[in-house]
């Protein structure tokens, strides 16, 4: 009998050490399965071994591509299709928008899309309430469609699930996935320090965005969340001054109705994004 | 020597690439002339068809968005029924030989009629001359042009910006609300549109 148990417990540490070695476990069980799609595979991730009632929590999209192949951003560019996630929640668990790290300019010089190669970590702000009905664990679903594309674009669409326990008590850290969560968050774009000014005219075929920093601004990119108000093939120019930038950016020969604010992410000298999301004010013309 | 060599290719392909968006067409603006090559061996001009409402369909038939609109049959009934009122229809396929979407003419006849598309002509347009005229940016992009060879539509076939074809029944098809506008005399209520789908396939990239 003593030989039957440890037999059965040395394969069950050999299987825990493998589900570990796989990042299918968390401390606790939380079981996180990595569903494939087209060239690519995604698993939802929690950053803490539970759910604490009355708290927020953070799961992590993860996806990994295969090697030249992209996916998109919010705004796609010129082509493509942003990522759609459904969620299916229990009772008394709600998320919030998707946080989406900064994009990379991708595609051709005539036509420019935005989006992500190789991983790319979107982060899922979370909220339990205060009572949640006895149905522990809770298990989380999130159906994911996604357009990836390498010369050629194939659809994908997948289901994540992940299961966690939930209680009053305080969850830890995963230790297995703080990597995943501090890149993901350093991926993110930031808010721009408070003493900062930003401005935004319209001329007539452009965009002017002028930035007060403090400091020389070299060079900056402008991701526009929302379709159609810039041309993004366009060069964006930027004239460098003593304390920020100028940025001119070419309006879209789409645009449908009048730009009232300018949104999106602002990457300066290539490695610091911020958010963006200032009004435009009329021609200076007029001014 | 190699890297000179280098970056003064770099910036001949800039300098090139600037004027493509720089020139693009605009809705109002004239329908630039084009001649190019039918999949029925003919040479189409756009300059004969003044008079006439015209469509420019860009077209791959390997992309996702293409297909929603061809495996559900919606681009053919709407090329039936704007041909039969007299609209000139072209679809151009300005894939680059060894990319997703091109073909020869007798692959595109083949494919017409298994698809049974109806356009006036579908136009070979492999060097992309045609595309980069119309800043052509997706399959399907649509453009339509008026009888006086001004530009009234250019953008997307509808307002649903997916690959799937269970979103057709409740889109709004832009092209087709141009023209039922437009031979009535009515201004485009929207003459433009972000086109959506596959990125065209043009040489060189």
């Amino acid at each position: 009998m003593r030989a039957t148990t440890r037999i059965v417990s040395r394969d069950m540490l050999a299987l825990t050490v493998l589900l570990l070695a796989l990042g299918l476990l968390g401390p606790d069980g939380a079981v996180a399965q990595s569903q494939s799609f087209p060239h690519g595979t995604v698993r939802l991730v929690a950053e803490t071994s539970g759910v604490q009632t009355a708290h927020n929590f953070t799961l992590a999209l993860h996806f990994s591509l295969e090697d030249g192949w992209h996916t998109y951003w919010v705004n796609p560019g010129d082509s493509g299709e942003p990522p759609r996630v459904t969620w299916a929640l229990p009772a008394g668990i709600t998320a919030g928008p998707i946080e989406w790290p900064v994009p990379e300019k991708l595609g051709t010089s005539s036509i420019v899309d935005y989006g992500y190669r190789r991983e790319v970590t979107p982060l899922v702000p979370l909220h339990a309430a205060a009572t949640l009905p006895a149905q522990e664990p809770l298990t989380i679903r999130a159906e994911v469609r996604l357009l990836v594309c390498k010369d050629v674009c194939i659809p994908g669409k997948t289901q994540v699930t992940l299961t966690l326990p939930a209680g009053a008590q305080t969850p830890v850290l995963d230790q297995a996935q703080l990597g995943l969560f501090a890149s993901a968050r350093a991926r993110l774009p930031q808010a721009a320090p408070g003493n900062w000014i930003f401005r935004a005219r319209e001329e007539s075929d452009s965009f002017v965005l002028s930035a007060r920093t403090g400091k020389r601004v070299t060079q900056a990119y402008f991701y526009p969340l929302e379709e159609s108000q810039i041309q993004n093939a366009a060069p964006q120019v930027t004239v460098s001054e003593a304390t920020g930038f100028e940025l001119t950016l070419r309006k879209s020969d789409q645009l449908a109705k009048p730009v009232a604010r300018l949104k999106g992410v602002l990457l300066l000298a290539g490695d610091r994004a911020y958010v963006l999301d200032i009004p435009v004010s009329g021609s200076s013309k007029g001014a | 020597m190699k890297r000179t060599t280098f970056s003064s290719i770099i910036v001949a392909a800039a300098l090139l690439a600037a004027p493509l968006v720089l020139l693009a067409t605009k809705v109002g603006d004239s329908a630039p002339n084009f001649s190019a090559t039918g999949s029925d061996g003919k040479t189409y001009r756009l300059s004969d068809y003044r008079g006439r409402f015209v469509v420019l369909e860009w077209h791959n038939n390997g992309c996702p968005y293409t297909r929603k609109h061809y495996d559900s049959g919606n681009m053919q009934r709407l090329q039936k029924e704007w041909t039969e009122k007299g609209v000139a229809w072209f679809t151009v396929i300005s894939s680059a030989p060894g990319t997703q979407g091109y073909v020869t003419a007798d692959q595109e006849s083949a494919y017409k009629q298994k698809m049974q598309a109806v356009p006036t002509a579908i136009l070979l347009d492999s060097g992309g001359e045609v595309g980069h005229l119309y800043d052509a940016k997706t399959t399907p992009q649509m453009v339509v042009i008026n009888p006086q060879g001004t530009i009234i539509y250019d953008g997307a076939i509808d307002d649903h910006p997916t690959s799937d074809s269970g979103d057709i029944p409740q889109s709004k098809n832009y092209v087709d609300l141009a023209l039922r506008e437009a031979t009535s005399g009515k201004p485009v209520s929207t003459p433009t549109s972000r086109p959506y789908g596959c990125s065209v396939k043009y040489a060189g990239h």
